[in-house]
């Protein structure tokens, strides 16, 4: 198998996430981002994340985030870099960067609503009209 | 790669420590910690306390039954399905889920909008339905309420519960959005700025469009209240000991209040 190495990132703090549990043995790194904090991050967020983080088996460190990613994974040995998806354009551009140097795997999480609908999203009321009958169905047991 | 931070504490307070030393800008700018705990087991403790008919029937009340799992979706501590899952194993029927699942609803619509325009959720959507121009909002958010001295005592409770905790029910965010931009003209990115720096849930697709369902370029009427309203969906907590109750902005008759923050409109059709 590619020696790989997950990517936590803040949108996912999950020790269950799809990452953490597509590659269990996989070392795993989370990284402070200095562009984040200096644009205000406040103390109690951190806190709060810090704590997230104590229950997930990742390495904690500070910088910028593609960058000590890439060193992380170089560091490993690994090719590939696994990760959990986020709707966030920053999460894209650190992926770009990413993959000049690594395979970037990006895993969804269980979906909320069957992937592949197309849906409306002029107003809530419309995308709900669609999803709202689809949102009521549990997680099908294979996809949980 | 950098040194790697500390894994391994005592105890909250000796986290917290080491978290205010090693991230001295955040800690010199506001160094309050929240009583709110990260982490998925305190996650899972409230999502075992879940009780979506209580919800549906008490959620716009500020002591209703609100789930408090905002800033544990926010960072995918848990996930939308796992939340949706569980509101339907606690109820007989799926539609005595409907209302919180509904809610949910809300969080996938807003990422999924995120996904779509990316930055764009920093402009307005659509232009606003207030009949003020966009030139007629101030640009920054005004010391009185970023510091809780208006002397509206709801409105600096807010602020306070917003800077001391990073969490606000909904109500108490649509009523601080409401008076921040209707009634004190200020554009609603300062507010979402703040809101954004203190919530522990902050996250630029549920905030910023709400801010922009409020203000009305994300909606086809501005949201705004009175303060019956409030009074009613706050047990009358606030108005009761308020310094200004006798000048409150919110109170009076609903027409003219209206006419009062929106003279460019038409009358408000009676509801
Ligand atoms: C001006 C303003 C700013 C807001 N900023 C944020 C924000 O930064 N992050 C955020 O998660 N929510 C935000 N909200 C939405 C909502 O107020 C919070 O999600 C909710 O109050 C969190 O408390 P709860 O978990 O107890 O909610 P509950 O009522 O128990 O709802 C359960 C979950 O559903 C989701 N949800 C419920 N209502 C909404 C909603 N209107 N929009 C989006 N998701 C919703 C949340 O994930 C919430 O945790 C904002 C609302 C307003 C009016």
């Amino acid at each position: 198998m590619t020696p790989t190495v997950v990517w936590v990132h803040g949108d996912c703090l999950a020790p269950d996430g799809p990452a953490l549990r597509a590659f269990p043995a996989a070392p795993a790194v989370f990284v402070w981002d200095d562009a984040l904090l200096r644009r205000r991050l406040s103390l109690k967020r951190i806190v709060f994340i810090y704590e997230c983080l104590l229950e997930l088996p990742v390495t904690i460190v500070r910088g910028s985030v593609a960058a000590e990613v890439a060193a992380f994974a170089a560091a490993h040995g690994a090719r590939r870099v696994a990760t959990s998806d986020s709707v966030s354009p920053g999460f894209a551009a650190i992926c770009r960067r990413l993959a000049a140097t690594l395979t970037v795997e990006v895993l969804a999480p269980p979906p909320f609503i069957p992937p592949d609908v197309p849906l409306d999203l002029r107003r809530f009321s419309r995308y709900w009209q669609q999803a709202g009958p689809l949102a009521l169905q549990p997680t099908p047991p294979d996809d949980a | 790669m950098s040194a790697p931070l500390r894994r391994s504490f005592a105890d909250r307070a000796d986290l917290v420590a080491y978290v205010r030393e090693q991230f001295p800008e955040a800690a010199a700018r506001d160094a309050t910690v929240s009583p709110i705990r990260g982490g998925q087991r305190a996650a899972r403790e409230r999502l075992a306390r879940l009780n979506p008919v209580r919800y549906a029937a008490t959620r716009n009340a500020l002591d209703g039954a609100v789930t408090g799992l905002s800033p544990y979706l926010r960072h995918g501590v848990i996930g939308l399905a796992e939340v949706r899952d569980a509101a339907l194993a606690a109820v007989r029927r799926a539609a005595d889920a409907g209302k919180l699942i509904n809610e949910l609803g809300w969080r996938d619509y807003w990422q999924r909008v995120y996904r779509q325009i990316g930055r764009g959720i920093w402009r307005d959507r659509e232009p606003l339905k207030t009949g003020w121009p966009a030139s007629a909002y101030a640009a920054a958010l005004p010391d009185d309420v970023a510091q809780g001295t208006t002397g509206l005592a709801c409105i600096d409770a807010f602020s306070q519960q917003l800077r001391d905790t990073g969490y606000l029910h909904n109500h108490a965010r649509l009523w601080l959005a409401a008076y921040l931009v209707h009634w004190r003209r200020v554009r609603w990115q300062a507010g979402a700025r703040w809101f954004l720096e203190h919530l522990l849930d902050g996250d630029p697709a549920s905030n910023n469009l709400s801010w922009q369902w409020v203000a009305s370029s994300f909606s086809s009427k501005p949201y705004w209240f009175d303060r019956d309203n409030l009074e009613r969906l706050s047990g009358g907590r606030f108005c009761r000991g308020c310094p200004r109750a006798g000048d409150c902005p919110f109170a009076g008759d609903r027409a003219v209040l209206y006419r009062r923050l929106f003279p460019q409109l038409p009358p408000e059709a009676p509801r």
